[in-house]
């Protein structure tokens, strides 16, 4: 019996795929948030070595395709260092990888943006190097790079969909069985695309919100 | 866990026949790409509000679904409305109209930041509508819009491996071919992530210079 009619189910389906991609993309921006920070705080202190390796990795994930990333762990990582790995842990190690690339670069330019005049004015009242990161640097530089970040966001949410080809049932792989299902490409993809266009907004309308919150306390009060 | 790259050398002449189908695409795909922008960010900057409206929609739309979805959307809708194409024709089509939402934006932004003066001085001049668009604006948004679009471009040349979905061989796709036949797949795609990572470096290098020497006369401003 072959279903090539679309059934009820198949909305728990979709339900479901964007449930995979939606909770893989939180994670992995969580995962990928800490770490770029990390990262940046590292080029802060200006650790030796480490600050060097740490750029030159975070270009090299810029600048290569996701989707040779993800082939890279996904098939190259168990047959070079023998370790099992599924390809949802290989997804999650991907993503937070591009995402902490990209992160870092967002966080270096939102500490630097940051004049010196303000750190050499709290050194002078004898704050540690921490204490400046923690209380001039980091609130400003929070709402610097809030705008940018949300940005990035919005684009990796997209880049999730690539998960899709390494077999992890995202949307775009419950789109790509219900094609092959129904052979109804047109409806298929067009509910696919509109699903991940509000997943989207809804990030979009999310980092306004907050880009608002940071910044209101340099918003004009009246006089 | 040695890394034994010798093992790839008979490979080489395969994986480049890839690459120049992925600088083909790429090539193919800019010139599309520049295209639907050019004419995308004239309607976004037009005095007809319907227009406007339209291609903006069109810009929205295309940078908030990913593109894997739209590639799916193309490749296996379009036989079903009648319209046979090869994946390496579809893969040019779908990458020209999501690189020209992102280069609307792009040459939107060159059109706006043209002073007004520059155009009442035209106009007064006693040039058409059309002779000042051509003439004057479109050069000098183009002109100093190469750097963005240089982004737009690296970001094409990465979107590009997504083709290798479609069964198109372009160069990750045989990548993944040369993977499988040697059982390295950890070593090919370390030289792949390396070779899109000093591609894509190349080209930032070449559009910075291409920047420098088209704004040669605008002075200090744009460097």
């Amino acid at each position: 019996m072959r279903y090539t009619e679309f059934t009820p189910f198949d909305i728990v389906l979709l339900a479901q795929g964007l449930g995979v991609s939606v909770g893989l993309f939180l994670a992995t921006t969580v995962i990928g948030l800490l770490i770029g920070t990390l990262w940046a705080v590292v080029r802060f202190y200006r650790v030796p070595v480490l600050a060097q390796v740490i750029t030159f990795v975070a270009e090299l994930l810029k600048n290569s395709p996701v989707l040779v990333q993800l082939f890279l762990v996904f098939f190259g990582f168990p047959a070079f260092f023998h370790i099992n790995l599924g390809p949802v842990e290989a997804a999650v190690i991907t993503l937070s990888g591009n995402t902490a690339a990209f992160v870092y670069v967002i966080a270096v330019s939102a500490i630097e943006s940051i004049g010196r005049d303000q750190i050499e004015a709290a050194r002078a009242f004898g704050l540690t190097k921490w204490q400046v990161l923690r209380h001039i640097i980091a609130p400003q530089a929070m709402a610097f790079a809030i705008g940018p970040l949300t940005g990035l966001l919005v684009n990796q949410l997209q880049v999730t969909s690539l998960i899709s080809v390494i077999g992890v049932m995202d949307l775009t792989k419950i789109g790509n069985i219900l094609n092959l299902r129904t052979l109804k490409p047109f409806i298929v993809w067009a509910v696919v695309g509109v699903l991940y266009y509000l997943a989207a907004k809804l990030i979009a309308f999310a980092g306004a919100t907050l880009e608002r919150r940071l910044r209101a306390h340099t918003a004009w009060k009246g006089l | 866990m040695r890394i034994d790259l010798s093992l790839l050398v008979p490979y080489l002449p395969f994986m480049l026949e890839g690459a120049l189908l992925t600088a083909q695409v790429c090539v193919l795909a800019l010139l599309g790409s520049l295209i639907v922008g050019a004419l995308m960010a004239v309607a976004r900057t037009s005095a007809n509000s319907l227009l406007r409206r339209a291609a903006s929609i069109y810009a929205d739309l295309f940078r908030n679904v990913p593109f894997i979805v739209q590639l799916f959307f193309f490749y296996y809708g379009l036989p079903e409305i009648g319209i046979y194409i090869d994946a390496f024709t579809t893969g040019v089509v779908a990458l020209s109209i999501a690189g020209g939402a992102f280069t609307s934006d792009v040459i939107r932004s060159g059109i706006l930041a043209i002073e007004p003066g520059i155009i009442e001085a035209a106009q007064v001049s006693g040039l058409s509508k059309r002779k000042t668009f051509t003439k004057i604006v479109l050069p000098v948004a183009l002109r100093t819009s190469v750097r963005p679009m240089g982004s737009v471009f690296i970001n094409l040349i990465l979107t590009s491996s997504i083709l290798s979905t479609i069964t198109l061989n372009e160069l990750t796709g045989t990548a993944k071919i040369v993977a499988s036949d040697t059982f390295k797949p950890f070593e090919v795609y370390v030289v792949l992530l390396i070779a899109y990572a000093t591609l894509t470096y190349l080209v930032s290098l070449l559009i910075a210079a291409l920047h420098r020497r088209l704004n040669r006369d605008l002075g200090e401003a744009v460097r």
